[in-house]
């Protein structure tokens, strides 16, 4: 894959991810790989970013993977610890929040995002993990970065159910639901997306090295609009990868 | 005023078809030995809430006791999902009503701070408002801004029968500190009629008055405390104890088919008489020993 050295394509993921994070910003982060992107942005390019978690943490610095939020290992050394009101309420309800970063079962088209159902909603449904603070998350953050497996299935058209909104049907039903923020990338193993200024739909912005453009539309169940141009994604460096793996999850749990 | 009480006691409190608001956010604080108690009372047709589904409304679900959830959606992290909440939901046998954290942390500040609504940015433009307004009619509303002419969407406050409190300390009174991050805990309190408190430790009025900006529980609004040591296990206590992995892994897996359910349930809620016989048959004083927090770690 590389000349130097290898990498996981949930590392490069990650790296992406990182990489849209500037620093002084509030990020709030849902569970998974965005937690990996969060801690790598702070150690190197944004040490000055501040880390949220739902459920009354602020800038932790874990030296134990958790299982998740819920996990104390997750608080480790924060600097506040308090309640949803105080985080998902005045911090994000009241407009602090510059980046949501989830992670999600499918997104579309439009970047919404489905962490409750798959199925038919009105017959027979797989009830997954809903929304916990991803609608909210996704309803007032100023932008929002989906963090999704490049694969046809968790690619959709239109997603099942509306967990989290992206910009809805596209051109300005986001604003009209009266949403603040709006949708900025989709990060996959394969490309990193973005969104049309006018018609929302997502729109392909970086194939990852060695990946193809055949390989990123032939794992998608829609077509992305796609420029005349694409770049390849700039890959990890050595550094970036180490600290994922020895600092940041060196158990692999996220990024394995 | 002592108002101290057993489990039991308290439990029998709870008649059938009461909201309870129960503590747990997925794995951490939950109201383990009450969900167990709450089963062999025999209480049923409860309406339970919280804003990330948890541990201890699993086991109530799956051991027969709800009827109805309201929550924001949760599971047991990496661990698995809340399998008993699920199949009630996929089944339709458990009526679910869900928000999202932020919007059930703001029905019940609207209770908690007696307003007649609260407004807020969430739900709009979801399928999570589409499916409550069908599930649950009179929960949400629009409104029009006074000041600005916008359109809102409207909650309408909670106010569940009896709040559950899963804290580290409390005083005779009621008076309890909850160490670490408390999520919903502080409004689900403020806006309940009656609050039972399940502590950890029982401690003096005179420790909660050398430290009083710890009180996030007014005791004047707590009807009974019971002192009971590792009540929310397998869950973690914040600087008490971590969460027994091997126990959660254990039910995660169990509790996957009706038939698992049963058998857990046999062996860990009715297989015991209460608390005290359940600690011995997960391992006893030994076994406890190693959960017990690390002081600088907290777990």
């Amino acid at each position: 894959m590389n000349a130097e050295f290898e990498y996981t394509p949930f590392e490069l993921m990650a790296v992406a991810g990182a990489r849209e994070l500037k620093d002084g910003e509030i990020v709030a982060v849902g569970l998974g790989l965005p937690v990996v992107a969060t801690f790598l942005a702070k150690r190197t390019h944004a040490p000055n970013l501040t880390i949220m978690f739902e459920l009354g943490v602020i800038d932790p610095e874990p030296v134990d993977t958790g299982v998740g939020l819920a996990d104390p290992r997750v608080w480790y050394r924060a600097k506040i610890l308090s309640t949803f009101v105080d985080m998902l309420g005045t911090v994000l309800h009241g407009g602090r929040v510059d980046v949501g970063f989830l992670g999600g079962l499918e997104t579309d088209a439009y970047g919404n995002l489905n962490t409750t159902l798959l199925g038919d909603p009105k017959g027979k449904f797989r009830h997954f993990v809903g929304s916990g603070g991803a609608n909210d998350i996704a309803s007032s953050s100023r932008r929002t970065i989906i963090i999704v497996r490049h694969e046809a299935r968790k690619l959709q058209e239109a997603v099942s159910f509306i967990t989290s909104p992206g910009f809805i049907r596209g051109g300005n039903t986001r604003a009209e639901a009266g949403l603040a923020g709006e949708p900025s990338r989709v990060i996959t193993d394969k490309a990193i997306f973005g969104f049309h200024p006018e018609s929302k739909r997502m729109m392909l912005l970086s194939i990852h090295p060695g990946t193809t453009l055949e390989e990123v539309l032939a794992g998608m169940s829609f077509e992305p609009i796609v420029p005349d141009d694409v770049p390849f994604t700039t890959p990890p460096t050595a550094e970036q990868v180490r600290l994922i793996r020895e600092e940041i999850d060196p158990e692999g749990m996220y990024s394995g | 005023m002592d108002k101290v009480a057993t489990l039991s006691e308290a439990v029998a409190t709870i008649p059938s078809g009461a909201h309870v608001a129960l503590p747990g956010f997925a794995i951490t604080r939950c109201a383990m030995a009450f969900a167990s108690e709450v089963i062999r009372q025999g209480i049923k047709r409860l309406t339970v809430s919280q804003c990330v589904g948890a541990m201890d409304a699993d086991l109530l679900a799956g051991g027969g006791a709800i009827e109805r959830i309201l929550y924001g959606g949760g599971s047991l992290d990496r661990f698995g999902r809340l399998s008993c909440v699920n199949r009630g939901i996929e089944q339709g046998t458990l009526v679910a009503e869900e928000y999202s954290s932020l919007s059930m942390a703001f029905r019940y500040l609207a209770g908690a701070i007696g307003l007649p609504f609260v407004p807020i940015r969430s739900l709009r433009g979801s399928d999570v408002l589409a499916r409550l307004q069908e599930i649950a009619p009179s929960a949400t509303a629009y409104v029009t801004d006074p000041f600005t002419g916008e359109e809102w969407l409207a909650l309408r406050p909670l106010t569940p029968d009896v709040t559950v409190a899963q804290v580290q300390v409390a005083d005779a009174e009621g008076n309890a500190w909850i160490l670490g991050p408390r999520w919903d805990n502080d409004e689900q309190v403020k806006s309940s009629k009656r609050t039972i408190v399940i502590t950890e430790r029982l401690v003096s009025t005179e420790t909660i008055r050398r430290e009083p900006e710890r009180t996030v529980i007014h005791g004047f609004r707590v009807d009974m405390v019971v002192p009971l040591p590792f009540a929310a296990h397998p869950t973690s206590v914040y600087r008490a104890y971590d969460y027994d992995a091997e126990h959660i892994r254990m039910y995660a897996e169990a509790v996957k088919t009706p038939e698992g359910m049963r058998g857990y349930l046999d062996a860990y809620v009715y297989g015991v008489k209460d608390h005290w016989e359940y600690l011995e048959k997960i391992g006893g004083t030994k076994h406890l020993n190693g959960l017990v927090a690390d002081d600088v770690l907290g777990y």
